[in-house]
């Protein structure tokens, strides 16, 4: 027995010493080998630019883009023919250097840069502006309403192009500033499959060309597309105006906003453009910047009296907005780093200075619920998906938002849906309280009604029941837009401001917040600003 | 054994067709539509819009004939066109799977050998301080989030120290290299990049580590009690007895007896890891097939769901059949049987 043991169990040195040694060697090894790498060597390279971002691009075709990276890459490979300022305010000039229009907002004359090139060197005529802008309307992409204002577009000659609107429309320079109607190089599209014709949807065969080539006037060139990996560009040589200032862009596919956090401070990525107000708290080093700045972005409460009896009572719709701690909502959800919102437009848009927000007042909601006949309280149910649109996390927001009804009677069920489940009963209306959110696509109020008025089309009025419930309809709002459309300076501030008033009394959408948006870049990256119509503009970053 | 490959072989095609079908079946049962992937929410309200989109889609179609159409294109080796990225799935997974076998196979050496060598340490100290570390150490592997242990090391390694320079295959600085494999390691080798190649390793090493470190567990518990049962046994004592030193007794006679078990779950979990690695894919943002998965089922792209679900099953197939063959490999006994 002594022996059997005494041969099982061998002395440990042997091994034990040889399995020392492995790892002692082991670890010098790969010590040796990590530590190699220079990767501040890297991040100083000025021929490349490393945007770390979720990739969310749904195509690279100008006229079916509708993502966040899509405006991006838009803003490098090709041009409108006017341009938004950094002042996110003012037009200038783009492929167009200049542009007349009529006194009654009807007939947009543009002339065109006789200088303006294709990548591929061909002149940029006006038959592309004609072809581009009518191609984003038959295409019937997720941006094809951008289109809707133009009635017809005329080419008398190569350098001028004439848009005639379906109705006056003063803010459609702003709207031409949205990447969708970029201009395109029709020649070249065309010969692969793209179609400007009416019955485009069904011929146009492009967009599967158009996630490996470019066909753009822009500074850069579509280099290579990997779908959720990478997307490249490089340096247009042949471009017309001021040369890009990168041989190559790269968008790095970073689901993680830590992750992104991490290679801003490693060096690894230049711009990481998902990262959060509370990622960006655990960023510290000196060599990155972080600047919240306000967005044009909005997050607010839909009530749908299509999904409950109690909300066709405006009294019951009103007492909610009420009852909502639209502070403590913000400083709840976004640590305060967001900013109260006058109208469902975002705040310094057309008509917005002067307003008042909506009032925190509990009292005055509990007296709107007795004299609906409800001073027992209600109760309600919100469906919502479970996502954080521009950092903001629903679940937590709602929860809130439960408190506060919970303080005037109101008792909220919460149901916290996937998206697209909660996407599919919000479409087939039966949801009643629902957060949702906006994005603007340009600088103009023009948006908000067709978006959230109580009128018939609008995307919003539909899911709260026009059709079924005609009281719902904003009586005074068509006429009212129509002429804050046809106005413009003091006048259309006059007009809008009176338009947001009849849309806030309707308390069908109640604008909670807009969430600033936190830049976050390595600080020898210059010309970053958040930008209305693109949020990045490519041509504008350079290192110093 | 040649008679049992050939019956596998033979049912691989109807298994995948079962797989195939209730895969469809499922995802055409949630109550959702993909549509929003590709006209948007705005248009959403334009029945002219939706309409188009539907027909040049298919998804007008009745769900019988959709399914027809999709199986008479499979066998045509055509898997569809995803409705998210707009390139042919085939594609889609042709371009992600080097990336997810690279992973995979990284974290299958890290892991199994760390698996093995500490299951052997635990077997061999049995109850000492090498045994308590060693399963201490398999056990946060198999227990800690791998979200958490990804990030943490990815600070440490890229922040703090600067080893790695980040999240990804390769440094977006550099150009990736010509492909030939689509396995960078082998490209970069092949094109003689050294550069790359090291910037390539780099990148593998901490994804191959924190995914490795998840398997380290369960492969090293196996191998321990088979070992100890192992060793228990009266040839050991009589390879001991023949003067065997005690690293051919722990690897050339215990240890080859106590791997058979031990082969089931290295080989589902290589299966498993070719689909679910999709945290650590997200962490490190490895584009691999399991964030590939993930993206395909939040925008219910069906073709590229289906086209998963069928590299999947592929994939459990082909590791149970390496597996039943490494067992009949391993052990004489069922090869005389």
């Amino acid at each position: 027995m002594v022996e059997r043991n005494a041969m099982l169990r061998r002395s440990s040195h042997g091994l034990g010493g040889r399995l020392r040694s492995w790892a002692i060697a082991a670890g010098a090894a790969g010590a040796l080998m990590l530590g190699t790498a220079d990767h501040q060597a890297n991040a100083a390279k000025d021929d490349r630019l490393v945007i770390a971002i979720e990739m969310d691009f749904n195509s690279l075709d100008p006229a079916r883009t509708f993502c966040i990276a899509c405006q991006i890459f838009m803003t490098g490979v090709y041009e409108t023919v006017v341009e938004i300022g950094p002042d996110n305010k003012e037009i200038k000039p783009g492929l167009a250097k200049s542009w007349d229009v009529s006194d009654d907002q009807t007939r947009f004359t543009f002339h065109l840069d006789p200088a303006a090139r294709f990548a591929d060197g061909s002149p940029v005529e006006a038959k592309d502006v004609k072809w581009s802008w009518e191609r984003l309307h038959n295409v019937k992409g997720g941006a094809a309403y951008l289109a809707d204002a133009i009635a017809t577009v005329e080419a008398p000659d190569p350098q001028t192009v004439i848009a005639t609107l379906a109705a006056p429309n003063s803010e459609f320079l702003g709207i031409l500033t949205a990447v969708n109607l970029a201009v395109v190089n029709s020649d070249v599209a065309s010969e692969h499959g793209a179609s400007a014709a009416a019955d485009a949807d069904k011929t146009d065969t492009a967009e599967t060309w158009l996630l490996e080539n470019s066909a753009g006037s822009g500074p850069y060139i579509l280099a290579g597309y990997k779908p959720n990996e990478e997307l490249r560009l490089t340096r247009n040589e042949k471009y017309w105006g001021k040369k890009a200032a990168f041989k190559e862009v790269v968008f790095q596919h970073v689901p993680n906003p830590v992750a992104q956090a991490q290679m801003l401070e490693s060096g690894a990525a230049d711009i990481a453009m998902n990262v959060d107000a509370e990622s960006a708290t655990k960023i510290h080093s000196a060599d990155v910047v972080v600047r919240p700045v306000s967005a044009f972005n909005i997050v607010h409460l839909s009530l749908y009296p299509l999904g409950d009896e109690h909300l066709r009572d405006k009294r019951v719709r009103q007492a909610i907005s009420y009852a909502l701690d639209y502070q403590g909502i913000i400083d709840a959800t976004l640590g305060g780093k967001g900013d109260r919102l006058v109208a469902p437009i975002p705040n310094g848009f057309p008509g917005t200075s002067g307003l008042k927000p909506a009032e925190h007042d509990p009292e005055k909601a509990k007296q709107l619920l007795k004299e609906a006949g409800l001073a027992d309280g209600l109760k309600l149910l919100a469906k919502y998906p479970d996502i954080k649109p521009f950092g903001v996390d629903l679940s937590i927001m709602m929860q809130k938002i439960q408190q506060d009804f919970a303080e005037v009677g109101i008792t909220l069920d919460l149901e916290p849906l996937p998206i697209n489940v909660w996407r599919e009963q919000r479409n087939a209306k039966k949801v009643a309280v629902t957060p949702m959110w906006f994005a603007s696509d340009y600088y103009g109020s023009g948006q908000a009604v067709p978006f959230f008025g109580m009128v018939e089309g609008s995307w919003h009025a539909n899911f709260a029941g026009i059709s079924e419930i005609p009281d719902l309809a904003n009586k005074r709002l068509p006429d009212l837009y129509a002429k804050a459309l046809a106005s413009t300076g003091p006048e259309q501030e006059k007009l809008f401001a009176e338009v947001f008033e009849e849309m806030m009394s309707d308390v069908i959408i109640l604008p909670l917040m807009s969430p600033k948006q936190t830049l976050t870049y390595r600080k020898n990256v210059t010309g970053m600003h958040y930008s209305v119509c693109c949020n990045l503009i490519l041509p504008e970053l350079s290192l110093q | 054994m040649m008679r049992m490959l050939v019956r596998r072989l033979l049912a691989t095609p109807m298994l995948l067709l079962g797989i195939v079908t209730l895969s469809f079946l499922l995802s055409r049962a949630v109550p959702a539509d993909p549509l929003v992937s590709i006209i948007g929410e705005r248009q959403l309200g334009d029945p002219e819009a939706v309409a188009s989109a539907q027909a040049r889609w298919g998804l007008d179609r009745s769900i019988p004939e959709q399914y027809a159409i999709y199986v008479a294109n499979l066998v045509r080796g055509d898997l569809g066109t995803s409705i998210r990225t707009k390139r042919p799935v085939a594609r889609d997974l042709m371009d992600r799977l080097p990336a997810t076998l690279e992973l995979t196979l990284a974290a299958m050496a890290i892991g199994v050998s760390a698996g093995l060598a500490l299951g052997v340490l635990s077997a061999r100290f049995k109850d000492r301080a090498a045994d308590h570390l060693a399963r201490a150490f398999a056990l946060i592997g198999s227990s800690v989030p791998i979200f958490w242990s990804g990030l943490i090391l990815l600070h440490l390694a890229s922040v703090r120290l600067g080893w790695v320079s980040g999240a990804g295959r390769l440094d977006a600085r550099l150009s990736p290299p010509p492909e030939v494999t689509g396995f960078h390691l082998l490209d970069a080798l092949i094109a003689r990049d050294v550069t790359v190649l090291a910037d390539a390793l780099e990148h593998l090493a901490l994804p191959a580590i924190v995914l490795g470190w998840a398997v380290v567990g369960i492969i090293s518990r196996l191998v321990r009690a088979s070992m100890l049962d192992v060793m228990g046994q009266d040839f050991i004592l009589m390879a001991r007895a023949k003067g065997a030193s005690e690293m051919r007794v722990l690897t050339h006679h215990a240890l080859r007896n106590a791997l058979l078990p031990a082969l089931t779950v290295i080989g589902f979990s290589f299966a498993y890891l070719i689909t679910g690695a999709v945290l650590t894919e997200t962490v490190f943002a490895w584009p691999g097939i399991g964030s590939y998965a993930v993206a395909s089922a939040r925008a219910l792209d069906y073709p590229a769901i289906m086209g998963v679900t069928l590299i999947a099953g592929l994939a459990f197939i082909l590791a149970n059949l390496l597996t039943d063959l490494s067992y009949l490999l391993a052990n004489p006994r069922i090869r005389a049987a």
